[in-house]
């Protein structure tokens, strides 16, 4: 009876299957278009998924090992159970195959249904707890299946009862594992996650490359959205790369909003994008939600608006305003999502709607958007006094040099009394290392950072087209600058635009002067130092070694916090978080110093204005926060008996 | 807009930029040795406000353009001569290499001198008319001289260049040359040089031609200027306007300084350094109605010593630089520590004047509170660095200046600091003394201790009265013994102290004893404490005599503060008398007579008071210091010749069980605040 039941079984499912595929990628079309080459992707795709999905699975090696026996075991035996089953070929050796397959599968749905015994917060529950019994009663029933057709038992073993018992158990699996693709279910994020793999929006971060730069908004197309409104506004990579999400919650756990609890978790709202494209609420999903919202009032569909206009005040719709307004853009979510999902891509894209349709930038949001419109930086300050923190420093000025080595791009900062002891300690260090440098003086504008991560690409773009027109009237080997965020802009998002610099951050500059030999250092002396990696350093652009070779030059062993490097967590300054300031439960900066304060660090180094404001806001006792620049700026032989200077002094000299 | 960004606007004076708005204007430092050279001490005191950040300093108050013009008295600077250029050029390297900027003051004073040293110079003036202040006889001017000493100052200018100074800033106030030929007062020519407006003029504005001719226009000249003498026949405000106009419209003026009131009167000298007794920037007014008439920068210095109060000033508009000048003396890192976010580190000057009042007598410039100023050449740190050595346990007995001192300097130094202080609060004689009228700014410098020793987690003991056994119980390594001084009531037992006929001006100033009706005040000392408690008495509503057997009661008070005491005990019909010496004291019923004699005829006079208060000063407290010395590993001596040349105290570095003692301040024996201090810091800087 069973070689009667399966093919109809195991192919109808297939047919089923295909249909729900169908409905799938017609979801997914909803979305606008993004050439992709098809043939490309899907060739790159099994690359792609076994080496660098695999490399970020592989961060928690116990469950990698089990997806590699529950997803391999898988996909080996349904194959072989459409061709054995499905098309009843006879041969014992596929049939061994196919039992062998259904045992690894086993093993791995073993350790999947220990995890789920008691999952961590971070897991989705609902139709994810039942997946390991779903695993079993596919591998378990296709093993028995199976055992007649390798002839380990007889064709009439166990009867019509048998028969008929093990069908129901092979259906569930099969419905499960093939229509759940599909369909929807647990199982879905393979197939989307495939495809999403395929077809990825920023292909450059497959194969060890790194893709962190903002995609532009077509301004000059008077039909292209300005930004996304409702769901089918993303592209339709987008919306398959939201269907990947497997609810693993690694972007919660790293979520520093959500820790704060502010009203965001990537998780859910991944989720949320997911049901917008579909239809329907949020009242199935079974995650943690955002802090303070509970599941079940939110909902929407592909072509209504994600947020409502006014909603914090009564209706709501797919996503609240501030859930989008906490992000501080820090890629801690992207960085750890395995499935590789665009969560800061699209919380951008959905606050450039916000912005430049309805100008609901929130709190200080508005202000620093006018005050860029008017003085070309954020915190409105007279455009003509930029250069006020260096009066007494006879800087060379491009206009007045048109070349020079290295190109000090100032940042913002230098309107900000702290970040100039910076600036100046960096000036310190290129003069003893005698670099030929200039600056822009006051032709220097905002780099345009905080305007994009706000949503205004109007005024990012008309600053990233003013800057580079300026930068092109000299000539320069490389730009440096103490600021991670104009780095970034600089290195990274201004190409899209025909602008191409080497940029540096100054701890790579500082830290290849140390290496040509051409500072002559002391040695700290202080206490303890532990490093803060900048996100716009460190994720963004990958720097993690550079900044720690700069203080080992001066001694100083760094004694790294717990999240550091690639885990990092965000000092809550990115993004235009401190600017439109949604509330949550606790601020980012002080979960961080608490995190700082663990190492028991007498001194906490940083390289981001944004990072030293944020944790020098912090009450004390906390210690005390200083750039690189600063550190290496005091131990300059130069200054004498530098390497007795107490650490207070540090702060003098530069100061001076 | 940042708190203070009104502060670090740079600002163009003439071609030069100045980083920030704050400047240390000219005084008199009293520190140009060796003929009135700009030698190692005074250019390290600049020099620290260069390191500390200031934007401007104009330096050398007063320094003289010719020979006939004495420096000597006030080891002013002299640029009469080209041996200055090259103590310039390390003036003028010790502060570019810190991003400040330096000018110099140049002067002829003309009769505002001493003539009787030196090279015993005629002094000169336009009409020959003596100065009350420095009781200077002078001759009348002739065309000649005025012809050379215009040419002085064009060479005096050169050497300022020459020596890679920024600029020179031409004194034409506190009644030098020029302004002595400004004001009719004291001009009563009749020829070219005096008279009309013009010819008043004519000798600044010769002056200033020739400086401009010598120097070109790549340097900077200003002009200093005061807003109103306050004499009744002297230039008034809108006469200084139109003066300020008429030299600003030349344009060969780069900026011009104000300051309130002339000052050839010991009253309106007062007035040009305003004490404690003053409010705030009481002469602000005065710089912003010149600053309406010209066209360059104005700075204006006179009590500005807060940074909100700076930044206030700024964004008002009123003037376009602050002077901050004793500002600086009590703390040159005022700058940075705005920078750095820690105003409330900053040690604020409280206007106790014992500054300037040393400068009027001749003395080297130093700071009531702030004992490291100007002596930065002999290594006295104005940031305390942390010792290598072993950390220690300190103890201070004792919370006056000279406890609070040695608590801080010895915490900065990082060891685990101690303090027994057996009142409740902080301050010691500075407490007594910030309870009288006018003087409560003294208590700014207990205020500033306290913030710091909380800062540096000192532990303070307050309400202990700490004993022997108190103190060996912590175990210390160190003790400093600042316990202070008692009244010293007994020195004549005919006074009757014993017995409650007399009282201390602390008893009264502490409101231990109730002011009386009518009381004598008997005052050997003749400074601020005896002044400070007939005013405290006759504000109460005391009728007051305060005697002295010294010359006049408040003599020894400095220039600029015995004027303020003056002007409130004078309304307040506070009798003062001098050259009685206070022979004994009896009770007569209920009333109190005092038998004084007079020092030089012997006569005997009585008084029939209800309260008679003595003034005699203290007499140290040795009991702790004699229980705790026999059990110390030095006998609690300290080694002068190490202290005096700043030198660690070699017992420090010597191994050994218990404890060294030192003993510092009035418990040794009396002397002031600045003394006190300066003992606590060249001792403990080296813990």
């Amino acid at each position: 009876m069973l070689d009667v039941v399966l093919p109809v079984l195991v192919l109808g499912a297939l047919a089923l299957a295909l249909l729900g595929a169908l409905r799938r990628i017609g979801l997914w079309r909803q979305g606008r278009p993004s050439p992709v080459s098809v043939l490309g992707g899907l060739a790159a795709m099994p690359r792609r998924y076994l080496v660098d999905l695999h490399d970020v699975v592989a961060r928690d090696k116990v469950f990698a090992n089990t997806h590699v026996a529950t997803g391999g075991g898988f996909v080996a035996a349904a194959v072989l159970l459409i061709l054995v089953h499905g098309f009843q070929l006879e041969s014992r050796v596929l049939s061994w195959a196919l039992i062998a397959a259904s045992v690894v599968m086993f093993a791995g749905a073993l350790r999947v249904a220990a995890r789920r015994r008691n999952p961590p917060v971070r897991l989705s529950r609902g139709p994810w707890m039942r997946l390991p019994k779903s695993l079993f009663a596919f591998a378990s029933g296709v093993f028995l299946v199976t055992l007649p057709t390798a002839g380990v038992v007889p064709a009439s073993f166990g009867g019509w009862a048998l028969a008929g018992v093990l069908t129901l158990v092979v259906a569930w699996g099969i419905a499960e594992m093939f229509l759940g693709m599909t369909w929807g279910g647990p199982m879905k994020h393979a197939f989307a996650g495939a495809l999403h793999l395929a077809f990825h929006r920023r292909p450059e971060r497959f194969g060890g490359g790194r893709s962190t730069g903002l995609k532009p908004l077509d301004l000059g197309n008077p039909e292209a959205p300005l930004g996304v409104g409702k769901p089918a506004d993303f592209t339709w990579n987008q919306l398959l790369g939201f269907d990947a999400c497997v609810q693993c919650g690694r972007c919660e756990a790293m979520c520093p909003a959500f820790a704060a609890g502010q009203p965001l978790n990537p998780k859910k709202l991944i989720q949320d994008m997911v049901v917008g494209m579909a239809g329907g609420t949020d009242a199935a999903y079974a995650g943690s939600p955002y802090p303070g919202k509970p599941v079940g009032e939110h909902g929407g569909d592909a072509h209504s608006a994600i947020v409502l206009r006014g909603g914090h005040e009564g209706g709501r719709a797919l996503v609240d305003a501030e859930t989008l307004w906490s992000c501080t853009t820090c890629r801690a979510c992207v960085e750890e999502c395995p499935m590789m999902i665009e969560h800061v891509d699209a919380i951008v894209d959905m606050r450039r709607h916000l912005t430049m349709e309805h100008g609901n930038t929130p709190n200080k949001g508005r202000e620093v958007l006018e005050n860029l419109a008017t003085t070309d930086n954020p915190g409105g300050f007279d455009p003509a006094s930029r250069m006020n923190w260096a009066a007494d420093l006879d800087l060379p000025l491009m206009s007045a040099r048109g070349s020079a080595d290295v190109l000090l791009w100032m940042g913002d900062g230098a309107f900000d009394m702290r970040n100039q002891r910076t600036l100046r300690a960096l000036v310190k260090i290129l003069r003893a290392a005698k670099v030929d440098f200039a600056v822009l003086g006051n032709e220097e504008l905002d780099s345009g950072d905080v305007a994009r991560r706000l949503g205004d690409e109007a005024t990012f773009q008309a600053l990233a087209a003013r800057n580079a027109a300026t930068l092109a009237k000299y000539r320069f080997r490389e730009i440096v600058t103490c600021d991670p965020h104009s780095f970034h802009v600089l290195k990274n998002e201004y190409g899209a635009f025909g602008a191409s610099y080497t940029v540096s951050h100054h701890s790579t500059f500082i830290s290849s002067l140390m290496e040509k030999g051409r500072l002559a250092l002391g040695e700290w002396t202080g206490g303890r130092v532990t490093y803060h990696d900048p996100c716009y350093l460190g994720r963004y652009n990958g720097e993690y070694e550079a900044p720690r070779k700069a203080l080992k030059g001066i001694g100083i062993k760094v004694v790294d916090m717990e999240r550091s490097g690639f885990r990092s967590r965000c000092c809550g300054g990115g993004g235009g978080a401190p600017i439109t300031d949604i509330p949550g439960k606790r601020r980012i900066p002080d979960m961080r110093m608490e995190e700082i304060n663990a190492t028991k660090a007498d001194v906490v180094a940083v390289g981001c204005p944004q990072c030293t404001a944020m944790l020098e806001g912090v009450v004390g006792p906390r210690p005390e926060v200083l750039d690189i620049a600063e550190l290496v700026a005091a131990q300059l032989v130069a200054a004498p008996a530098a390497a007795q200077r107490a650490k207070k002094d540090v702060a003098e000299e530069v100061a001076a | 807009m940042a708190q203070f960004d009104a502060l670090f606007q740079p600002i163009q004076i003439g071609k030069l930029t100045i980083r920030n708005r704050i400047v240390s204007t000219a005084h008199a430092e009293v520190y140009a040795t060796d003929g009135g050279m700009t030698t190692e001490r005074y250019v390290k005191y600049y020099e620290e406000k260069a390191k500390g950040g200031i934007g401007l300093c104009i330096c050398g108050g007063s320094s003289v353009v010719a020979i006939d013009s004495p420096q000597g008295w006030w080891k002013s600077v002299n640029l009469a001569t080209d041996k200055i250029i090259p103590h310039f050029q390390n003036l003028a390297d010790a502060m570019h290499k810190h991003g400040a900027k330096i000018m110099i003051q140049i002067t002829h004073m003309g009769r505002r001198s001493r003539w009787d040293g030196e090279n015993w110079p005629h002094l000169v003036s336009p009409s020959g008319i003596r100065e009350p202040v420095h009781r200077a006889t002078c001759k009348t001017i002739e065309p000649e001289e005025i012809q050379r000493i215009i040419g002085n100052y064009a060479q005096a200018a050169r050497r300022a260049k020459e020596g890679g100074l920024d600029g020179v800033e031409l004194s034409a106030v506190h009644q030098h040359l020029i302004d002595q030929f400004w004001s009719p007062r004291v001009n009563q020519r009749t020829d070219e040089w005096g008279g009309s407006f013009e010819n008043r003029m004519r000798f600044g504005m010769e002056v200033l031609k020739a400086v401009r001719a010598e120097v070109g226009r790549d340097f900077v000249v200003g002009m200093r200027i005061c807003g109103d003498e306050f004499h009744p026949d002297g230039l008034t405000h809108e006469d200084m306007k139109q003066i300020a106009k008429y030299y600003s419209d030349t344009g060969l003026l780069d900026f011009i300084g104000v300051v309130g009131s002339g000052c050839d009167t010991h009253n309106t000298l007062a007035n040009v350094i305003p004490n404690m007794s003053y409010p705030p920037e009481p002469f602000l007014h005065l710089a912003a109605g010149i600053k309406e008439v010209v066209s360059v920068p104005v700075i204006h210095a006179q009590n500005i010593k807060d940074p909100n109060q700076a930044q206030r000033i700024l964004e008002g508009g009123y003037v376009d630089l602050v002077g901050m000048t004793r500002a600086h003396i009590a703390d040159p890192h005022f700058v940075n520590k705005i920078k750095l976010g820690q105003v409330d580190q900053i040690r604020q000057c409280v206007g106790a004047n014992y500054c300037i009042d040393r400068q009027y007598q001749g003395l080297d410039v130093l700071c009531i509170q702030n004992a490291a100023t100007s002596r930065e050449h002999q290594g006295l740190p104005h940031i305390i660095e942390k010792s290598s050595g072993p950390k220690r346990k300190v103890v201070v007995v004792g919370g006056g200046p000279a406890g609070m001192e040695a608590a801080r300097v010895a915490a900065e130094r990082g060891h685990d600091v101690t303090l027994f202080e057996k009142k409740d609060a902080l301050g010691g004689q500075i407490s007594i003394a910030a309870r009288a009228p006018q003087r409560d700014q003294m208590a700014g410098i207990t205020r500033w201790y306290q913030l710091e020793l909380a800062r540096l987690k000192v532990d303070l003991r307050l309400g202990v009265g700490a004993d022997a056994a108190t103190i060996l119980d912590v175990k210390p390594d160190v003790v400093v013994l600042a316990v202070g001084a008692n009244p010293f009531l007994e020195q004549n037992p005919h006074w009757g102290a014993a017995e409650g006929l007399v009282v201390s001006s602390w008893d009264i100033l502490e409101g231990k004893v109730a002011p009386g009706k009518n009381v004598l005040v008997y005052d050997t000392i003749c400074e601020f404490s005896g002044m400070s408690v007939a005013d405290y008495l006759a504000d109460k509503g005391a009728k007051v005599e305060i005697v002295t057997d010294d010359i006049k009661p408040g003599v020894a008070i400095g220039g600029t503060t015995f004027p303020t005491y003056y002007r409130s005990l004078y309304p307040k019909e506070v009798i003062m008398t001098g050259d009685l010496m206070l022979e004994k004291v009896y009770r007569e019923g209920d009333k109190l007579v005092a038998v004084l004699e007079n020092e030089y005829t012997g006569a005997k006079e009585e008084r029939v008071v209800d309260q008679i208060v003595v003034e005699n000063g203290v007499r140290p407290d040795e009991a702790l210091y004699y229980e705790l010395k026999p059990g110390s590993r030095n006998k609690g001596q300290v080694n002068i010749e190490e202290l005096f040349a700043m030198q660690p105290q070699t017992c420090l570095a010597e191994k050994g069980d218990g404890y060294l003692l030192f003993r510092i301040g009035d418990c040794v024996s009396q002397r002031n605040t600045h003394a006190a201090i300066l003992d606590a810091l060249r001792l403990c800087k080296d813990f």
